[in-house]
């Protein structure tokens, strides 16, 4: 099963580029399994109404995860349909896979590795790191995320509908309790340094401009009635910046 | 700026828009990524870094979890980068920011577009998928990719004539001394951004950790 397991693997890297509000990553889903359904019966004919149009089909459902760990499904699932498990109890595990998974990626992904390597990375270009900053930050991460996806497509197809035991994986919850506070002290590292590198080159009286900015700004956001965003908040102050600029003259 | 150089920049962000989502999110959709290469791209790194570090910034702000709608700073940063290039100085950055974030804007309304879109073919598809037919689920696949692609490249040029229109007008005989305020409180904004973001995500057992950060970071300055 190397080549398919392979080949699944190159096709989840796709699995979010059908994204859409009816079945979410349900095509890419689909997409992703269907190698790993080439055994399964009638998949040659592909005549209608074989275990192999049906898998396909299931396999094309409403499904909605974080993408990396998509996999942990994908090879579940098509395990179980190896296994000959019954159409509504694989449609009950993906459904059963999409908060896990989701909360799981969100917390291990989103709102640590990739704040964690971007923090070590704005640290890195405002210390003169320059390039090597911005190639640190690509191999560093995607060492993170390929590992992840790999482990994900195996621990799944491994475990079939014991899936549940692959997310109780002791590594998985010594990463969950190591990324946040890495996360944390990076970021917490990186906004000085930062205020530094993009605030020294201004005159004093900027300086105070950009330290007034950076103080209101935060306040603003934190203002949860205002419902501010960071797009808008930008967009204001770039015409405060232009009245205030227009003033000082 | 060539014609060539413009072409190059609308490939790359093309790539970088469909990075951010489509294939394969290997974050050369961050800011920080898209607006260095650009910036070589342009023989003008300092700017590219610089540019791709504010909204790297402004990207903090963004969770990406299930069906969130959020601004796209990949070919934003792109066409910042390029408007920064183009005006030079202190007002170019502002001026950067500025483009970006209007681009940036657009993008993210265009991503919620595509959906519908992808959403519709879907839709039209349903009772085909419903057979397994292996053939349609990837056409629907590898078309939704693609419109990913032509919107990407969309959102690009949209920021890349921006910017030259915005070169055009020849503001920096106009907008002076602007330009320095507008770089202050623009770059500002994202860091303001970064950290309301950051602040977010940091729970109370980890707040020690982000304290010690700060003061690490702070003392580092300091000690310059």
């Amino acid at each position: 099963m190397r080549v398919p397991l392979i080949r699944t693997l190159l096709r989840l890297f796709t699995v979010q580029g059908s994204w859409n509000y009816e079945r979410m990553l349900g095509v890419g889903f689909g997409v992703a399994e269907e190698p790993l359904l080439r055994d399964l019966a009638g998949a040659r004919s592909r005549e209608a109404g074989s275990a192999y149009r049906g898998a396909v089909a299931r396999g094309a459902h409403f499904f909605n995860a974080h993408p990396y760990l998509c996999g942990l499904a994908v090879g579940a699932t098509a395990r179980a349909e190896h296994d000959g498990v019954l159409p509504a109890q694989i449609e009950r595990l993906r459904t059963a896979l999409c908060g896990p998974l989701g909360s799981l990626g969100d917390t291990l992904v989103w709102a640590g590795w990739l704040p964690f390597t971007s923090g070590v990375a704005l640290a890195a270009v405002a210390l003169g790191f320059g390039w090597w900053a911005v190639v640190g930050f690509l191999v560093v991460y995607n060492a993170g995320h390929i590992a992840l996806r790999c482990w994900a497509l195996r621990a799944g197809w491994a475990h079939g509908m014991n899936v549940a035991t692959a997310l109780r994986h002791p590594a998985l919850q010594r990463s969950g309790a190591v990324v946040a506070p890495a996360m944390a002290l990076a970021m917490g590292a990186a906004l000085p340094l930062v205020a530094g590198y993009l605030g020294g080159p201004f005159t004093p009286s900027l300086r105070l401009a950009f330290a007034v900015a950076v103080g209101s700004g935060i306040l603003l956001l934190r203002w949860r009635w205002l419902r501010l965003t960071g797009v808008r908040l930008g967009l204001t102050f770039v015409a405060l910046g232009l009245v205030a600029g227009w003033l000082w003259r | 700026m060539s014609l060539e150089l413009q072409a190059l920049l609308l490939v790359w962000g093309m790539l970088v828009g469909l990075d951010l989502v489509s294939v394969p999110q290997m974050m050369i959709a961050r800011p920080l990524v898209a607006g260095a290469v650009a910036g070589a791209m342009l023989g003008d790194i300092p700017t590219g870094l610089k540019l791709g570090v504010v909204f790297e910034l402004f990207q903090h702000d963004i969770l990406p979890m299930g069906a969130v709608r959020y601004p796209e700073y990949g070919p934003a940063t792109v066409a910042a980068v390029s408007a920064a290039h183009m005006v030079g100085g202190a007002l170019g950055l502002g001026l950067g920011v500025a483009v970006g974030l209007v681009t940036g804007m657009i993008g993210g309304t265009s991503i919620h577009l595509m959906r519908r879109l992808n959403a519709r073919a879907v839709r039209r598809a349903a009772a085909v998928l419903e057979t397994g037919d292996i053939r349609t689920l990837v056409r629907l696949h590898v078309q939704s990719i693609l419109r990913d692609a032509l919107r990407a490249g969309l959102v690009t040029a949209f920021g890349l004539a921006l910017a030259v229109e915005l070169n055009a007008l020849r503001l920096g005989h106009i907008l002076a001394r602007e330009g320095f305020a507008l770089a202050a409180v623009a770059t500002g904004a994202g860091l303001a951004v970064a950290a309301a973001g950051t602040l977010r995500l940091v729970r109370r057992p980890t707040l020690a950790w982000f304290a010690a950060g700060l003061l690490g970071g702070a003392a580092e300055v300091w000690l310059r």
